[in-house]
């Protein structure tokens, strides 16, 4: 936890609320004193000027106690969220500027939930700490120390209240946290349950198991509602015991006090004060307490946190990158092997291949077969562990990756659009592009039809993630983005399965007619013989192995992958 | 007497915010009272417990209320017996020991422990028996959502999002459960509270009271100022954190995208804005919050001092007790407190009954319907017919007008069409899960809607592309479509569709539990799971989506394998993407955006140069030489 803290939080804010929290202890703690020397001095001896003096002394010491917290708050509130401000824009740096290798250790809504669920937690602890957790232990210390002095010989009581404080909280603890996480895995099975009956509601009447589905959610039902009514039961014990305890120490403290005052070593104001400073005690136990259960809480966050911290950068910066050629387009594999961080086995062995200018590469291969990780290696998102890939004739090893992205132009497997108006999307690879290249671009990927039925067209919003278009519209849009960008290379990563043959034919005839693809290459990543077909080039590629390389018709011919998978695509007769 | 409360009462503040006065406002219910006393009806069965419940509330508040003041004679005898010994020792007569009278302030301690006695064991029992009430209300509360769900048209499914039913079937629950719970109980406690605590204040000293009420109009400007302030910076604060949360999880699920487009220092610009803006709100609202305890706290030391002044004074002067001081002190900081209470209750209650209504809301949405049509049965050797029948999903213009088409047994029918045709409209109609606004469709002669729902699924099995298995293992979810299946049947089923031999490769085998991710199986396994588990309920007409999803080029020779086999001797609906299955089809409806617009056989709709002949075109076009 001190380690993501440290440099974050700004001490000059936490030392002035703890300072501000210093002075509102010691006024509050003053405060009972003085009720008893006005019960003392004042009532006792029936003067009425020194009881308004004393009041004077009391509003005084009220307004310097709310002045104080106030100090405190303003300092909590700005060094904690300020933290938090620190911590998420950290966590986002170094999460925007991880590689592959690091992503892929964490998802994304683990990454999510880090950079905002837990830094709230981190964020609010620290609020507590400086406004009540630290108080906690200096009142406690404080008020001890003031009710010594009041009477010392009854401090004694505090040896049978504060270990019967702590039984009973401990006690309860004990027997409620085991079951509070029970309670949290039973509501997680309650709301599965619930959720498995929304999303497979067509499945779940197909086959007519209605009736099963509500004995598993009712047995779910029972078994959360009985743990859920242990689990209050117990926790409705600490209320009604801590009460007591507390109301039992003030009977405790009349009856003893009543005995040292009638024994003159007690004065009638310090029975009172000394309960208020009993008080004092018992509540700062109780905060105290609170510490066990939110410092485990905190510290997880802390440490998932750290975790992302910690993850050092695979892609090794290079001190004076080269110089990319502008023009020649070209791409090239020399006997790539790649090995994922820490695996046994060669994920890609033995890649070759060189495309130059205006020339299409596809790749085919089924699921898991290593088409992606190969095209990865393209923008170093991964680096090879052996053999060269080189762009425009340089290696990739020698470029930074900034420089390689202005080259590279990708359309992921999945689309992602991103929040702004489709316009702002467009612009993502080329900021200054004219809307005549933008509507070129949408021409291309086949998107200028719906684009155009689009109230506001180019101005149309984009929610998050796209999710007003559907999936094909949105890897056309996805497409279309890729095709504003200037690059020397084009990446199709199996964009083109969510559309239908018709779109995918139209899209590939255009993309072929285009002159600025004409100056560079594409590579197409494809599940498809019909979309890879018309490749110059066609790598079919099994378990990492590129085991064919060719156009449609050499391999058609000769090779036994690519045969198989026209076979299991385009199948004549049956086979039963 | 601690006036210092601020220590207890400053609750953490989670990123939602505290709830009551310094948070968000809460939702307001359309009607109220309506919802109110349905919910009640819910808890009717608790009757009893409830009153006694609220009878114990009401004792155990007011012997709350009354412990000040009787603990307060205590002191009054110390004091007295002080006094009296004082008066001695000035009248120059030794005294060891003043004369306290121990005897009275024994009786005196033994009833306010009584009293604490009482007080802590029926706050335990309401305790007790809310637990119970709130539960078990939510439970028959829970169950009937449940239930209404398998009898709510699946049109409701279609036009609701998954997320707002389950927050209504989880937050608005929870939400519920909470306030059964906790806040019933404390909207009586803190009225008689209320109540008793300024009985007791008049009872004492009707002066003193009066300065104890002078507070109250400072304390309601203190909530009426910084209340909305705070409740202005807390709704700031959750729309800030709401954007940026949705910038955090576009930027990371496009991480890919960012990258390969240089664009980090433009998202981190405006992460940074927007981080800026987070912070500016959430630290003043923090602070906000923050500091309406401390001003109460003032207000309420100020009223604290001018009782400890005025009547220091009378007692002083011998016209109040010590005692009755001292109580009354105490009841000053128990009198701010249920005002407070009360004002967050009602928000809380507002959202709560907000949340039931939503629940209800549900609960009220029409039901499927069960009315028979008068169609006379025929007599027919058709398996399934489609008589002009008319079809359009609610609200909607018609998509399918006065459509005939007749399925004889054994006979496969292929449905094609581009993505986003509806070629999924056909299923639903077939599996009864909409009905037809005109026409009919029979089943062996017979209108569907004169069979029940349950009957007509019996005679179909459906695989879709969308792999559903439960949570479970997977022998249970191979019985799911017949759970009359036997063990040998089922291990059949899981041979005849490749289960078997990758599920025996598995650690648990067949008892392997799928988990809702599937992350413990492939894709093209679950697929295969949900073939066996057709073949299980060996239905006579098949529905079948055969998509390819992402599988291997094994599996994928698999998953055709098992179709077929399952396909073989049973009529069939198949939403086709292969060209041998639709050539091999006996009809070949064609759909494109949601209508059918062409039915015959491949050679039929070649001879008519159509929709599919062009669509059967374009799809091998590139590849001819194939």
């Amino acid at each position: 936890m001190f380690k993501i803290v440290r440099g974050r939080l700004n001490i000059w804010q936490v030392a002035g609320s703890i300072l501000f929290m210093i002075v509102q202890v010691i006024a509050s703690l003053y405060l009972p004193n003085i009720t008893s020397d006005i019960v003392n001095n004042g009532i006792a001896k029936g003067e009425t000027g020194y009881i308004i003096n004393a009041g004077m002394k009391m509003i005084f010491v009220s307004v310097l106690t709310v002045l104080a917290s106030v100090g405190n708050v303003f300092l909590a509130s700005q060094a904690s969220q300020g933290l938090g401000q620190r911590l998420r824009s950290d966590l986002f740096r170094k999460v925007l500027y991880f590689s592959h290798d690091e992503f892929d250790a964490f998802d994304t809504s683990s990454l999510t939930t880090r950079t905002t669920n837990d830094v709230m937690q981190i964020q609010n602890v620290i609020v507590m700490m400086l406004r009540m957790m630290i108080m906690a232990p200096i009142m406690l210390i404080g008020a001890s120390f003031m009710a010594y002095q009041k009477n010392g010989p009854m401090t004694k009581i505090f040896l049978i209240v504060i270990p019967a404080l702590i039984i009973v909280v401990g006690g309860v603890m004990y027997f409620a946290v085991p079951l509070f996480k029970a309670m949290q895995k039973k509501t997680d099975r309650l709301n599965l349950i619930f959720r498995e009956g929304l999303t497979g509601v067509r499945v779940i009447r197909a086959f007519r198991q209605d009736t099963f589905e509500q004995n598993r959610f009712k047995d779910a039902n029972d078994d959360y509602t009985n743990n859920a009514i242990k689990v209050y039961t117990i926790v409705a014990m600490m209320v009604p015991f801590v009460t007591l305890i507390m109301s039992g120490t003030n009977i405790g403290i009349t009856w003893l006090g009543a005995h040292y005052i009638a024994n003159q070593t007690m004065q009638v104001g310090n029975l009172i004060a000394f309960m208020t400073y009993a008080m004092q005690i018992l509540m700062s136990f109780m905060i105290l307490s609170l510490i066990f259960v939110l410092i485990p809480r905190a510290s997880a966050s802390a440490a998932r946190i750290q975790e992302v911290f910690a993850k050092e950068s695979q892609i090794d910066t290079v001190a004076k990158p080269a110089k990319i050629k502008q023009g020649e387009a070209s791409l090239e594999f020399d006997d790539v092997n790649f090995r994922y961080l820490g695996a046994e086995k060669l994920a890609l062995t033995n890649i070759n291949f060189k495309m130059d200018k205006g020339q299409t590469l596809a790749i085919i291969g089924g699921t898991g077969s290593g088409k992606t990780t190969l095209i990865n290696l393209i923008p170093r998102f991964y680096d090879s562990e052996t053999g060269t890939v080189m762009i425009n004739g340089t290696d990739v090893k020698a470029l930074n990756t900034e420089d390689i992205n202005r080259q590279v132009s990708m359309v992921p497997q999945k689309a992602v659009l991103f929040k702004g108006t489709i316009r702002s999307n467009m612009l993502y690879g080329k900021d200054d592009a004219t809307d005549d290249e933008i509507w070129h671009a949408l021409e291309i990927a086949q998107a200028d039809g719906f684009v155009k039925d689009l109230e506001k067209q180019l101005d149309a919003p984009v929610e998050q993630g796209g999710d007003n278009f559907s999936g094909g519209q949105k890897q056309r849009l996805a497409i279309a983005r890729a095709l504003v960008k200037d690059a020397s290379i084009y990446v199709f990563d199996d964009s083109f399965s969510a559309l239908d043959f018709k779109t995918d034919l139209n899209l590939r005839t255009a993309l072929k007619a285009d002159e600025k693809i004409k100056d560079s290459v594409v590579v197409i990543v494809g599940q498809r013989i019909s979309t890879v077909a018309d490749a110059d080039e066609i790598l079919v590629i099994d378990d990492g192995n590129m085991v064919g390389l060719g156009t449609h018709d050499e391999l058609k011919e000769n090779n036994k992958t690519y045969q198989e998978i026209i076979e299991s695509q385009i199948r004549e007769g049956n086979d039963g | 007497m601690a006036k210092d409360k601020e220590t207890v009462s400053s609750k953490p503040v989670g990123p939602k915010g505290p709830h009551g006065n310094a948070g968000p406002k809460p939702e307001k219910a359309k009607h109220f009272w309506k919802t109110v006393r349905r919910l009640a009806s819910y808890m009717s069965a608790y009757i009893w417990g409830i009153i006694i419940v609220l009878i114990l509330a009401i004792l155990a508040s007011i012997f709350q209320v009354m412990t000040p003041k009787v603990l307060g004679q205590a002191t009054t005898e110390i004091y007295k017996g002080f006094m009296t010994g004082v008066a001695q020792q000035k009248a120059g007569i030794q005294v060891d020991q003043f004369p306290i009278d121990f005897e009275a302030i024994k009786r005196i301690i033994f009833v306010v422990f009584l009293m604490y006695m009482a007080s802590a064991l029926f706050s335990f029992i309401q305790q007790f028996v809310m637990t119970r009430v709130s539960q078990r209300t939510v439970y028959k509360l829970r169950r009937d959502l449940k239930s209404k769900m398998r009898r709510l048209p699946i049109s409701y499914y279609d036009q609701h999002s998954n997320g707002d039913i389950m927050s209504r079937a989880i937050n608005d629950m929870d939400n519920i459960a909470g306030t059964l719970q906790q806040s019933i109980t404390q909207v009586v406690t803190s009225t008689v509270t209320f109540v008793g605590v300024l009985w007791m204040m008049f009872s004492i000293s009707w002066k003193l009271t009066l300065i104890a009420l002078a507070t109250i109009p400072l304390s309601l400007i203190v909530v009426g100022l910084v209340a909305p302030s705070s409740q202005k910076f807390f709704a700031r604060q959750q729309k800030s954190l709401g954007l940026l949360n949705n910038q955090v999880e576009e930027n990371y699920a496009g991480h890919v995208v960012v990258k390969s487009f240089n664009h980090e220092k433009d998202a981190i610009a405006k992460f940074d804005a927007e981080n800026e803006i987070l912070y500016k709100a959430s630290w003043k609202a923090q602070m906000i919050s923050g500091i309406i305890m401390p001003l109460m706290t003032l207000i309420n030391n100020l009223g604290y001092v001018l009782i400890a002044m005025f009547g220091g004074i009378q007692v002083a002067n011998g016209g109040i007790a010590l005692g009755n001081i001292q109580a009354f002190l105490q009841y000053m900081n128990q009198f701010s407190q249920p005002i407070t209470q009360l004002a967050n209750l009602a928000n809380t209650i507002q959202a709560t009954v907000a949340s039931a209504e939503r629940i209800f809301e549900v609960i009220d949405e029409p039901e499927m319907n069960d009315d028979p049509v008068d169609i006379p049965d025929i007599q027919t050797d058709d398996k399934v017919i489609l008589d002009h029948m008319d079809f359009g999903y609610e609200g909607k213009p018609l998509l399918m007008q006065d459509y005939n088409l007749n399925v004889k047994p054994g006979e496969m029918i292929a449905i094609v069409g581009p993505t986003g045709a509806g070629k999924t409209t056909v299923i639903n109609l077939l599996e009864r899960f909409y009905e037809v606004k005109g026409g009919s469709i029979k089943l062996d002669g017979r209108d569907i809607r004169n069979m029940t729902r349950d009957d007509v699924r019996s005679h179909y099995a459906m695989v879709l592309q969308d792999t559903w298995l439960f949570t479970g293992t997977i022998y249970d979810n191979l019985k799911y479509s017949n759970q009359d299946a036997s063990h040998e049947e089922i291990i059949a089923a899981a041979k005849a569709a490749h289960v078997d031999s990758f599920v025996r490769q598995l650690p648990d085998g067949y008892d392997t539990v799928l988990n809702e991710e599937a992350s413990n199986i492939s894709q093209g396994q679950r697929q295969l799971i949900t073939i066996a588990r057709a073949f299980v309920a060996d239905p006579e007409i098949l529905i079948l989506d055969e998509a390819t999803s992402s599988v291997d080029t094994r599996t994928e020779v698999h998953i055709q394998h098992a179709m077929q086999r399952l396909l073989k001797n049973r009529t069939s609906f198949v939403v086709a993407h292969r060209l041998s299955t639709i050539r091999d089809a006996d009809k070949i409806i064609v759909m494109n955006e949601g209508s059918i617009v062409e039915t015959g056989n491949h050679d039929e709709l070649m001879a008519k140069d159509g929709f599919y002949a062009d669509l059967y075109n374009s799809q091998f076009a590139g590849n001819v030489a194939m």
